[in-house]
């Protein structure tokens, strides 16, 4: 009986194994590397869905080379050892680039290998503005980078808020919250504004009170405090907040671009709240326009946030090289991506101009006052 | 640092060591009963908190009618698990039922993943749950008081339970000693099902509670202060429900006021403080505050 069922299971295996190279011939494979559970399921799991509407459309547009595009998406849980799994895992499905993550820490993880082995990572959503440097000329960026976005939100604090004394909350558990943090203290003092209390937390932590009690002690009283947080925390840092009665401004970077943020706290606390992300948001470019009706067909709800639209962008962006390249091959791939200019990505213009290998894109400051969305602006980087 | 502020602190340790405290009093007792330490008791909080979510937004019903029923639910799902998972093995070495209940934790995590999806919830308590309440120097919301007296009265029948009803005294003896107790006519196997049914119980209230307060649940939510509040356990003494109740308000306590009381720059480390404490209670009571000395401990 029991040798029965392993030659069951073993049949089944094997069938798995065999026919995917058979339905895998005439598609060009992309590892689309997220976190579909645990902690950064809230931004990972849209950015991937983002990423296979895009090779759907592509697809029933012709495919790229004539050939057909393949997100193959791989669930890391929020692991940083299970990212590093699954890059050898996609590298070892022959996939022609990655593409995946919302945050830097896992990007850490995983682009390394791809960049050892020749094939180009994009990153959909991490944000670190030192990521090409740290893993190297195969690594890509969609998103602007983390001092963009600091900077954006501290010159709104300081310009339209006309806060200059303001608190900063930083997470202190990843790379991304605390290179937003330190972005937006350097150009809050450059700007003649004052940092009155700095508090910390840990991504997971759900009880906020000791540091609400310190925050409405403080003195002098914060004009505005920086919650710098993923989706995770952003909802509850803003309903803790508010029910303690606190009514200062609260900002934020593009943590915080996520429905938590008005369903959490409910309609009347999510007031005074502003937040610096992708210009994607409220906004009516086509681009936008066409993505979040092909969105709405494909997945019978609007887009949960930024990241469902940079991921589409990611795919894009591989799909418009490997048609420039005309090829698949790493380093022809990994020319063409950096000679991008002025791809017209749903989350604004990609261009490769910098020497960081940042792209320089508009950065949408959006308040949120009961529980209604707004763009108040759009900042440019200057260089 | 001015009085308001330390009180305020105080507070607010008090209500998040009651939730704590509502845990900690099914893992003791059933690590009283039976010598388990029962780790999926964290995944009864989660199961709570959708059920909660279930009946109160999908179902539309009102508050004062949920709640009795989470509490209905909860015992329900807790002789579930007794049944299912920890009664084949009754008499098993004590590491076998250590290591099941941490596959049947894994294995609800994995379900509620499956079945909700791992994306974080809102979920809103009525308004009239909502609004703040400020006495003097202290302000806390109106959930915020339930969930301190819910949590009294609850501990409070709990214990008549245990010392004024035969059901409570057939639990006594059973803790005291199995197979005395069974030579004496006691129904072993009703008792041990009655023990899961309060622990359980109670911490699907207390998963009530914490998605009313944070108003953002997701399936892993059990599983930090399932932890917790075995350290609150251990605190108090395992197999003793006032010292789970007074190990739970220890905990909440010290963890508020570690935050609150230190600089700034030791905010993000208060579960590493929590496990600290859990060593060094180890290390210095090794039966907790009120725990009695027994030569099986786990």
């Amino acid at each position: 009986m029991k040798a029965k069922w392993q030659i069951v299971m073993l049949s089944a295996v094997l069938a798995v194994i065999l026919s995917a190279p058979v339905m895998g011939a005439d598609t060009i494979k992309l590892g689309g590397l997220y976190n579909l559970t645990g902690g950064m399921s809230s931004i990972d799991a849209p950015a991937l869905n983002g990423a296979k509407l895009q090779a759907k459309l592509i697809n029933e547009a012709g495919g790229v080379l004539g050939k057909n595009l393949e997100v193959i998406g791989i669930d890391t849980k929020t692991d940083q050892k299970a990212a590093a799994t699954g890059a050898k895992k996609a590298l070892a499905m022959g996939v022609v680039a990655g593409l995946g993550y919302g945050d830097t820490t896992f990007v850490m993880a995983a682009a390394p290998l791809f960049q050892k082995k020749g094939v180009p990572f994009v990153t959909s959503g991490a944000t670190h503005p030192m990521l090409p440097k740290w893993v190297g000329d195969y690594m890509f960026m969609v998103p602007f980078g983390d001092d963009d976005q600091s900077f954006a939100i501290a010159e709104y604090t300081v310009n339209k808020l006309g806060a200059k004394k303001v608190a900063v909350w930083t997470d202190n558990s990843m790379d991304f919250t605390k290179a937003l943090s330190k972005f937006y203290k350097q150009r809050i003092t450059e700007l003649g504004g004052t940092i009155v209390l700095e508090d910390f937390f840990m991504m997971g932590d759900k009880d906020f009170s000791a540091q609400i009690a310190r925050l409405k002690n403080a003195d002098p009283a914060p004009e505005a405090v920086f919650v710098s947080a993923i989706p995770n925390e952003a909802g509850l840092t803003v309903k803790q907040i508010r029910e303690a009665g606190l009514t200062l401004p609260i900002v934020s970077g593009d943590g915080f671009d996520t429905e938590l943020v008005t369903t959490v706290p409910g309609d009347k606390l999510a007031n005074d709240v502003y937040f610096s992300t992708h210009t994607y948001r409220e906004d009516n470019r086509p681009e936008v326009l066409a993505f979040v009706k092909a969105y709405e067909k494909e997945y019978n709800r609007p887009p949960e946030n930024a990241f469902a639209a940079l991921g589409f962008d990611a795919v894009g962006l591989i799909a418009d090289a490997i048609k420039r390249a005309n090829s698949t091959d790493g380093k022809a791939l990994r020319d063409a991506l950096a000679a991008t200019k002025g791809f017209k990505a749903v989350t604004g213009e990609i261009s490769y101009t910098r020497p960081s290998g940042v792209p320089m894109k508009g950065v949408s400051i959006i308040s949120v006052k009961n529980g209604k969305y707004k763009v108040e602006e759009v900042w440019y980087p200057k260089n | 640092m001015s009085g308001g502020y330390i009180a305020q602190q105080i507070v607010n340790g008090l209500i998040l060591g009651s939730m704590y405290a509502l845990v900690a009093i099914g893992f003791s007792m059933i690590y009283g009963i039976i010598r388990l330490i029962n780790f999926a008791h964290g995944e009864i909080i989660m199961i709570g908190a959708f059920l909660t979510l279930g009946l109160l937004q999908k179902l539309q019903l009102p508050f004062p009618v949920a709640a009795p029923l989470v509490l209905i639910a909860g015992a329900v799902v807790g002789i579930i698990i007794e049944k299912g998972a920890f009664r084949p093995m009754r008499g098993a070495p004590q590491v076998t039922g250590f290591i099941a209940s941490l596959g049947v934790s894994i294995m609800l995590q994995n379900l509620g993943i499956l079945l909700l999806t791992a994306q974080p919830r809102n979920f809103t308590f009525p308004d009239y749950l909502q609004s703040v309440v400020q006495i003097g120097l202290v302000s806390f919301r109106t959930i915020d008081g339930v969930i301190m007296a819910s949590a009294l009265v609850l501990m409070g029948g709990l214990l008549f339970l245990v010392h004024k009803t035969r059901l409570g005294m057939a639990m006594r003896a059973t803790a005291e000693n199995i197979d005395v107790a069974r030579l004496m006519g006691i129904n072993i196997n009703r008792t041990i099902m009655a023990t899961f049914a309060i622990g359980s119980a109670l911490a699907a209230i207390a998963g009530l509670m914490w998605g009313g307060k944070f108003g953002q649940i997701d399936p892993l939510l059990g599983f930090v202060p399932g932890l917790k509040s075995f350290v609150a356990a251990v605190i108090g003494g395992v197999g003793s429900i006032p010292g789970a109740i007074l190990g739970g308000y220890i905990l909440g306590l010290s963890e508020v006021l570690f935050v609150g009381l230190l600089p700034p720059i030791y905010s993000a480390f208060r579960d590493a403080f929590v496990f600290s404490t859990l060593i060094l209670i180890l290390l210095v009571l090794p039966n907790g505050i009120l725990g009695k000395k027994m030569e099986d401990r786990a």
